[in-house]
């Protein structure tokens, strides 16, 4: 019998099959009305995103002399003693370069020179900080953020986005133009769809509205054609990628659009639209001409830029809702 | 259980093979080789052709092996005409239609006019193959049943690809040439035009698309399980009614208290079928044309359910100040 | 009239599965035996427990009404009727109406001396309701995640299980469900057209056709005809696995996979072949 020797090759194409998926039982917490089926759904052996967040250091005194009148070039933080702002530089380092240390930003022979840019971005970050913190709490609550919410100890974000340009259908002249998409786009939950979407929706404060369908006949139409409704699609992917959540999270999905069989998820999620799209225009973008070439994008040489993965790197609050703002009252002014 | 299930085929005669009904007098073409194939035996029939090739059909190939090499090739070029990554990423290629801007103008080859150029092309390449259909019924002296039930599933196509986007003033609303590309222009259709659920076309649809599952099953089991009366033997039960038509009959009128005849059951089988893709066209034809958010069409024609608040009402915030 | 000019000589004792003679009568067209009271008694009851829940909730309007099942708090328990208990009922008495169904058409079967087919094939039917209602929920763990009985409500629930992996039609077992779906219509199309077209000529008044013609037809228009035995394998064959591979495509959404489904196709992507 010649099959006989097919079964080896049958079993293994069923195993790899099989080792693609992921096992029962699975965590379900119900979102909406009981049978509409709009659920959280998580498989505890599933990946999840990191959970540990470094213990914050013990406070230090706020008596003495101001750090903007004993140290030069201080022109953010200069309120807090000295004592504090050393409390918060150690606490930088630790968050975002805990293995170079003061020189990552800092001239050793010069402390208070911008002359290494990320100096620079690391002042800005800190403004941007404060802004979250004390502007965008329908977003953050009361847990907030810090360097390390996005940072992780790394000196560059794990998950930021750049402009993906023409994505090298320059070079097409004749055949196989992709319009941006056609091919499994990583960012997008590997689907087919168009893949820089983020250019369109989140680069400024009045980029397009992310709609899908109607409210109501004839207002607030969204934009026309089933092309733009998967770049809104694409989005909305990212989102749930983002978060490790699924439409159903925050949408009932018989009607999108419709707020009021909505969860409250999804205000939450309106606020974080509004906060990313203000934080990259306000601050990320500008700090372009900052950033020496090799941090810029590699296909339109832009800054890097932030989305929801940014800071919630696959779970539904960051840091799995540890609090990174208490220890630290200096980033929410 | 044991027993002869008439699954498969036990006796297989390979022998002359029956080179079919005459063709009428002055047909040009005449009809290719016959084969045998023990494999396709086991099943069915064993004799492969053979096969009449004629004008239309001959032009019908050609335009259409034409559409598929434009789309073959360009999804190629568009990985850099690697051979490997064109398997690997395959599922995900696709040739595009063209963008918005374009509307109903004809863009420039590599923005969208391949996509046209094979839209044509397989367009005239399916009605060559209808004509086709149509003549070789006649040419046999039979009816031309098979040829209008394909000329419902060509209505869909031409409401995809052509009578739509004419409607919709765009080319680009056309559905992609790929595999999760067209499977992601199909959500996003729903997605952008309110759910296509609430479409009670979509509706129709899907019952007579579940409808001819359920008849092909039902239809399928009852003949093979009187095969041993003969049942598979239709048109000699339909003009002269057999123990296998009446036990056929007599099965579903026991179960279910009504029962069609050996012919009726193909008007049934016919009916669900063209039913499918004509009423799916209808549906397909009236969104975002005539309907914007079948959602809201729903609405507001009662068919929403009122489900329980779980949560307090919230209002859109970017319509509060 | 309750019985066809030829349907005397079929009306004979015997060939039951239980019960002997005892239930082994018709009833206008209906043939009875055991299953079918027990068929009648769980439709009628389902019946009587949908009506209680249409009366007890909200609306009348057909396309409204929605019989919902627990909350997924309840787990794999019990639930008060007016919360869930409701649809536990029912989906049991729809279990048990369906198989004594297949269990009738069996009898059925035996007693017109056919073989099985047409049972083992709505057993896939019920094969499909019981993964949605039965195999998944328990797989997840709670009955709440079967679906609601509404014809709107029901829709809304396949949105919404389809966006809990955000882009459905991605689940590999729904793409070769949905082509067995739509191979079944063309196949069905072309047989139902086949078979008309040959008993009803073109020319009017002319001799029936054959099945020689039929077999002309479909191998000088596509190469092969499979002939009108295998026509029926082939049908049947293409449905069952429409139902068959739905039934997959549902049972390993959630209890094997919780991510969006494109995500699935990593392993493809990364095999070790491609580099």
């Amino acid at each position: 019998m010649k099959s006989i020797h097919r079964i080896p090759v049958v079993l293994l194409a069923a195993l790899t099959l099989l080792t693609a998926c992921e096992r029962p039982p699975v965590e379900s917490t119900q979102v909406g009305f009981r049978g509409m089926n709009m659920a959280d759904i998580q498989n505890p052996r599933a990946e999840m995103g990191e959970t540990g967040y470094p213990a914050a250091l013990p406070p230090a005194s706020s008596s003495g002399p101001k750090a903007g009148e004993v140290y030069q070039n201080v022109q953010v933080l200069g309120d807090l003693s000295v004592a504090e702002f050393t409390r918060l530089m150690t606490s930088i380092t630790a968050w975002v370069s805990p293995e170079e240390g003061c020189n990552y930003c800092h001239n050793p022979a010069n402390l208070a020179s911008d002359d290494i840019y990320t100096k620079v971005v690391s002042r800005r970050m800190i403004q941007m900080n404060q802004h979250i913190n004390s502007e965008w709490q329908d977003h953050v609550g009361a847990n907030g953020v810090n360097c390390y919410t996005c940072h992780r100890g790394k000196n560059v974000p794990e998950y930021i986005w750049f402009s993906q340009g023409d994505s090298g259908d320059g070079n097409r002249h004749f055949m196989g133009w992709l319009n941006g998409q056609n091919q499994p786009g990583e960012d997008i939950g590997l689907t087919s769809m168009p893949q820089d979407v983020f250019t369109h929706y989140l680069t400024s404060t009045d980029a397009p509205t992310v709609r899908l369908a109607s409210l109501q006949p004839g207002v607030d139409e969204p934009s026309p054609g089933t092309k733009n409704a998967e770049k809104t699609y694409a989005l909305m992917v990212n989102w749930s990628q983002s978060l490790g959540v699924n439409c159903t999270y925050c949408h009932y999905t018989g009607s999108f659009q419709d707020w009021e069989n909505s969860s409250p998820y999804r205000i939450t999620a309106h606020y974080g639209l509004n906060m990313v799209r203000g934080l990259n225009a306000e601050y990320l973008i500008p700090l372009e001409g900052e950033y020496p070439d090799y941090r810029l994008g590699p296909h339109e040489g832009d800054a890097p830029k932030a989305y929801c993965a940014t800071c919630h790197q696959g779970q539904k609050k960051p840091l799995g809702g540890a609090d990174a703002i208490s220890a630290y009252p200096s980033l929410a002014e | 259980m044991a027993t002869y299930q008439n699954i498969f085929n036990r006796v297989q005669v390979h022998g002359e093979p029956d080179m079919g009904v005459p063709l009428p007098d002055g047909t040009i073409w005449e009809r290719g080789k016959a084969k045998f194939s023990r494999l396709f035996g086991l099943f069915g029939e064993a004799q492969v052709g053979p096969g009449y090739l004629g004008t239309t059909g001959l032009l019908s190939l050609l335009f259409g092996i034409a559409a598929f090499e434009i789309i073959g090739f360009n999804m190629w070029a568009s990985v850099g005409w690697d051979p490997v990554q064109f398997i690997r990423l395959l599922p995900w290629l696709a040739l595009e239609p063209p963008s918005p801007e374009w509307g109903l103008r004809i863009p420039p080859l590599n923005e969208g006019g391949w996509f046209i150029l094979t839209g044509l092309f397989l367009l005239i390449s399916v009605l060559l193959w209808w004509v086709r259909m149509y003549r070789r019924a006649v040419a046999l002296g039979m009816g031309t049943h098979v040829a209008w039930a394909f000329a419902s599933a060509i209505w869909l196509f031409l409401v995809l690809g052509l009578f739509r986007p004419l409607l919709m003033g765009s080319w680009s609303e056309a559905v992609p040439y790929g595999i999760f590309p067209h499977l992601d222009w199909t959500t996003a259709f729903s997605l952008r035009y309110g759910n296509l659920m609430y479409n009670p076309f979509h509706m129709l649809s899907i019952t007579f698309l579940y409808g001819s599952v359920l008849l092909f099953a039902m239809h399928g089991a009852t003949i093979i399980a009187s095969g041993n009366y003969g049942a598979h033997r239709e048109i000699e039960q339909i003009v002269d009614r057999g123990t296998a038509a009446e036990r056929g009959a007599i099965f579903w009128r026991w179960t279910m208290g009504f029962n069609a005849t050996f012919e009726s059951i193909h008007r049934w089988a016919w009916w669900f079928a063209v039913l499918t893709t004509l009423t799916g066209g209808i549906g397909i034809l009236l969104t975002g044309t005539v309907v914007d958010n079948w959602y809201l069409w729903g609405l507001e024609h009662g068919l929403v359910p009122p489900y329980p608040e779980v949560y307090p009402a919230m209002a859109d915030p970017a319509a509060t100040p | 009239m309750s019985m066809l000019s030829f349907e005397e000589k079929y009306r004979v004792r015997g060939g039951t599965l239980i019960g002997g003679d005892l239930f082994d009568f018709w009833v206008g067209p209906f043939y009875v035996g055991f299953f079918g009271i027990t068929s009648a008694f769980f439709a009628l009851l389902g019946t009587v427990f949908i009506f209680y829940g249409i009366a007890t909730g909200p609306t009348w309007n057909i396309w409204q009404i929605n019989i919902a099942p627990p909350d997924l708090s309840y787990g794999l328990g019990f639930a008060p009727i007016d919360e869930g208990g409701l649809w536990q009922l029912i989906t049991i008495c729809a279990i048990g109406a369906f198989v004594s169904w297949a269990l009738r058409q069996a009898e059925i079967s035996r007693k017109l001396g056919m073989n099985y087919h047409v049972p083992i094939a709505f057993g896939f039917a019920i094969l499909a309701y019981v993964s949605l209602v039965v195999i998944r929920p328990v797989l997840m763990g709670a009955w709440g995640h079967g679906f609601p009985y509404g014809i709107m409500s029901h829709l809304d629930w396949v949105s919404n299980t389809g966006y809990q992996y955000l882009h459905f039609h991605y689940n590999p077992a729904h793409i070769i469900a949905v082509t067995f779906f739509f191979t079944t219509v063309l196949a069905l199309g072309l047989h139902g057209g086949a078979i008309l077209s040959a008993v009803n000529p073109h020319q009017k008044g002319d001799t029936v056709k054959t099945a020689y013609h039929e077999n002309s037809f479909f191998r000088d228009t596509i190469m092969y005809s499979i002939g009108s035995l295998g026509i029926h394998r082939l049908g049947l064959f293409l449905a069952l696995n429409a139902g068959f591979w739905s039934a997959v495509c549902i049972i390993i959404s959630g209890p094997f996979w919780t991510r969006g489904w494109p995500e699935w196709y990593d392993w493809w992507l990364s095999l070790p072949i491609w580099s």
